[in-house]
């Protein structure tokens, strides 16, 4: 057994996290995060540079071929500096479901997607905390053109945005969940954008019988091919929760030995070094988890069970992380200046996404 | 023993459902569902305090002579629970249950005269300065100070949190006047008369739920009469104690709030499907997590039952801090409940559909606009008045010494 990362993830985190103290400091992702831009496409551009956007995709579809643990490794600096730009979604999600497709149109966009010339969304939630593709409502009617798509998505990272939506639709006829790819300028479209609470930018969508061709078909039994994708991109989801977990960690203890009242640092009042011995724990829970996960995710040998584990576990250990680094800093945790809430909105956008920490957690005590 | 109200009481209970269905303005009624805190949106909270006034009920905890009820404890528990049940706003607490009871007790007579008036009518509105960079939980280590000079004080420093400094006409504070002795010796309790003295100067500061609620106030140099003096001069921090029975003890019961969020919160789930199948409200997880969240709203009921009957439970002199550790918790509890509930409905920043009278659709329901700021703001419950840590140590503190 190694848990250690190579020599080259090494090298990919620190490129990344080096790029990322230079030009994603708190103050400019803040000035992002409010600005009418949904990302920066500055950022997205040198992402493409850094040959991340083409790392997960495989040789034959002109990618690099970048393992789980490749992904890992940089994500976590994504949690640290608290990105806003929709790698998970658009790569790890729309970007894998393209990729599981043999639809020659798909391959297209995977090339476009890679290069970042072109972003994709995943229009798979569908505002109920989708934990499963079983609970797909949306419906697909097929027609001698094509198919009619009908329904509500939700929560669609970087929905307002992408040049083509991945969707999630129950096949009429089967009973089957399938995925289809319908480009932005297709007619009966309402999207609604707006701002999640951890900045990133997502958009409502209604498909109110939208028509799209037989060719726009990605899978039509895509519930296997889902579980997989999902597992892959929470791996990654999770790393970047991590990274705000261990933000939190770091700050609030080094704010805590220096914040004084009472003529002494609060971390040497028991009851405050108590919540920071507990939120060392919970991070050391996490971080063994998540490695231990990517490892198993690695080898090709990572079971539903592991991803229950492993999403049930962050969730709740990083809300009590966040809470905990909140209570910590007093009235301070409760400002929109502060960079601690903002860790903590993240980590409970993690958690309430694709099944919160109950659902996981349940599903594996049902097992 | 016995729990029952009399025909009486129930009959009151009538006339304030009946006032409450017809008395508010809509904007009122919107402010209301909006409320994402313990202060309430300032303009209708204002709007709907002046209304109440004319009704003669803005204070039921005020002696009569003053501009009270004269209503019986049960009267002014039943006033609560159907103010919760109509989604009013709640009045803010700062002046009518804090400076006001303060001067009740301890004001000269001029200073009664003077403030108490608008207080009531909902004219003046006070912020409570207390609170300061270096001095949060250690509250006797303030250091804004106030040196006299003539008939005046002349105060430089400054203060934080000033929850809606940035609506106040007024502000009461307290400043250092001394640096001999006991730290707690050299504090003064000041009244001013206004906020837009010279030299004074209001900072909002904006919380994670997107919105300005509490201040920075720095003085520079700001000349203010000594007549605003409570009590003596370096006598402030006895007056300050004085008040801490008002803002804790407060006579303001939370579980008929706290009710109202499980109310709202089982009608959503009601609607919102479990990922387990059926309707989250039939989910017997949910089920389990409710009952054991309402079971702890009820016995905080019952606690503030008890306590206005003057049981002796409300004597033991971590009563206070019991009360807030508990009432605190489950203001967190229910509100995490509630974003459970809602889930990735909560997920939306929504900033200008929350403001009142805005035309803006919120993202998901009504429901699912106020829970994830109310789960922000609550964060905020376990530290001020108090942190929990603060309260627990005193609460083993009354073990210790017997109590
Ligand atoms: C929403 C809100 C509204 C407020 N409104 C007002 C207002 O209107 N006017 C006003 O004057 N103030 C107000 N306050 C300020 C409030 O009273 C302070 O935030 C509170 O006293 C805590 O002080 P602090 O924020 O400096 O935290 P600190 O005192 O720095 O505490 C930080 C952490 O250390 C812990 N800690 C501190 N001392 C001890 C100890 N001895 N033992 C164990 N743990 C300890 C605390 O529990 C907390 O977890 C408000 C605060 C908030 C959050």
């Amino acid at each position: 057994m190694d848990f250690s990362y190579s020599q080259e993830q090494v090298m990919l985190f620190d490129s990344v996290t080096r790029y990322l103290e230079k030009n994603y400091d708190f103050d400019s992702r803040k000035a992002l995060v409010a600005s009418d831009e949904p990302w920066s496409a500055n950022v997205w551009a040198q992402f493409a540079e850094l040959g991340l956007l083409a790392l997960p995709f495989s040789e034959e579809h002109g990618g690099l071929g970048g393992s789980i643990s490749d992904l890992v490794s940089f994500s976590r600096s994504f949690g640290k500096h608290l990105v806003i730009e929709p790698f998970a979604f658009a790569i790890m999600l729309s970007g894998a479901a393209l990729a599981a497709s043999a639809n020659p149109r798909a391959a297209e966009w995977i090339e476009k997607l890679a290069s970042g010339e072109a972003v994709a969304a995943f229009a798979y939630e569908e505002g109920n905390g989708t934990a499963s593709p079983e609970l797909i409502a949306m419906t697909a009617q097929e027609n001698d053109a094509g198919f009619v798509l009908t329904g509500e998505k939700r929560i669609v990272i970087a929905g307002g945005d992408a040049d083509v939506l991945v969707v999630a639709a129950k096949m009429c006829a089967t009973g089957k969940v399938a995925l289809f790819f319908v480009e932005r300028s297709t007619e009966g479209l309402s999207t609604s954008p707006f701002t999640t609470i951890d900045g990133r930018s997502a958009a409502n969508i209604r498909f109110d019988n939208v028509r799209v061709g037989s060719d726009a078909m990605l899978l039509d039994d895509a519930s296997d091919a889902l579980d997989r994708i999902i597992a892959q991109a929470l791996i990654v989801l999770s790393a970047e929760a991590l990274g705000a977990m261990h933000a939190l960690l770091d700050i609030t203890s080094e704010y805590a030995m220096t914040r004084k009242q009472f003529g002494q640092p609060i971390a040497m009042f028991q009851a405050i070094a108590h919540r920071l011995a507990d939120m060392k724990i919970a991070y050391a829970k996490a971080l063994s988890t998540l490695t231990y996960t990517t490892a198993l995710a690695n080898s090709g040998a990572v079971t539903a069970r592991d991803i229950h584990v492993l999403k049930g576990q962050l969730g709740k250990l990083g809300r009590e992380i966040g809470e905990s680094a909140i209570q910590v800093h007093g009235g301070l945790g409760l400002t929109d200046e502060l960079n601690v809430g903002h860790y903590h909105k993240r980590l409970l956008a993690y958690d309430a996404m694709f099944g919160d920490h109950d659902y996981h957690l349940r599903k594996l005590g049902q097992r | 023993m016995n729990v029952e109200f009399s025909p009486e009481l129930e009959a009151f209970r009538r006339e304030v459902a009946e006032f409450f269905a017809t008395a508010p303005t809509p904007a009122i009624r919107e402010a209301g569902r909006k409320t994402t805190s313990v202060f309430a949106p300032f303009d209708q909270c204002m709007a709907w305090h002046q209304i109440l006034y004319e009704k003669g009920w803005a204070a039921p905890h005020w002696p009569k002579e003053y501009g009270g009820t004269g209503w019986s404890v049960e009267q002014r528990f039943i006033f609560a629970e159907e103010y919760r049940k109509a989604d009013l706003p709640p009045l803010l607490p700062q002046s009518l249950g804090m400076v006001g009871p303060l001067l009740i007790d301890l004001g000269t007579e001029e200073q009664k005269a003077k403030y108490l008036p608008p207080i009531l009518k909902g004219q003046d509105f006070w912020a409570q300065g207390y609170s300061e960079p270096g001095s949060g939980s250690d509250l006797a280590s303030l250091s804004c100070r106030a040196e006299a000079d003539g008939d005046d004080y002349i105060i430089n420093g400054s203060k934080i949190w000033t929850t809606y400094a940035h609506h106040a006409n007024r502000m009461f504070m307290l400043v250092r006047t001394s640096t001999e002795g006991k730290k707690q010796a050299g504090i003064t309790f000041l009244l001013l008369d206004r906020m837009d003295y010279p030299g004074m100067e209001v900072r909002p500061i904006y919380g994670l739920d997107g919105f300005p609620e509490q201040c920075e106030v720095f003085f520079d140099n700001v000349r203010v009469p000594q007549s605003g003096r409570v009590g003596e001069e370096n006598q402030g921090w006895s007056v300050a104690k004085h008040l801490l029975k008002h803002e804790r003890g407060g006579g303001n019961a939370a579980s008929p709030t706290l009710m109202r969020y499980l109310e709202r919160a089982r009608a959503a789930a009601c609607e919102t499907s479990s990922p387990f199948g059926g309707m989250l409200a039939d989910d017997p997880v949910f089920q389990r997590d409710f009952g054991e969240l309402e079971a702890d709203v009820t016995s905080l009921s019952h606690l503030e039952k008890l306590a206005i009957s003057g049981h002796e439970i409300a004597r033991d002199p971590a009563f206070p801090s019991m009360n807030k550790t508990i009432n605190s918790e489950l203001v967190q509890r229910a509100s995490v409940m509630m974003s459970k509930v809602s889930g990735v409905g909560g997920l939306a920043r929504q900033l200008e559909a929350l403001r009142v009278g805005s035309n803006v659709e919120p993202q998901g329901s009504e429901f699912d606009l106020i829970t994830m700021p109310l789960y922000l703001n609550s964060r905020a419950t376990t530290i001020y008045a108090g942190s929990n840590e603060v309260q627990r140590d005193l609460i083993a503190r009354s073990l210790a010494a017997g109590a």
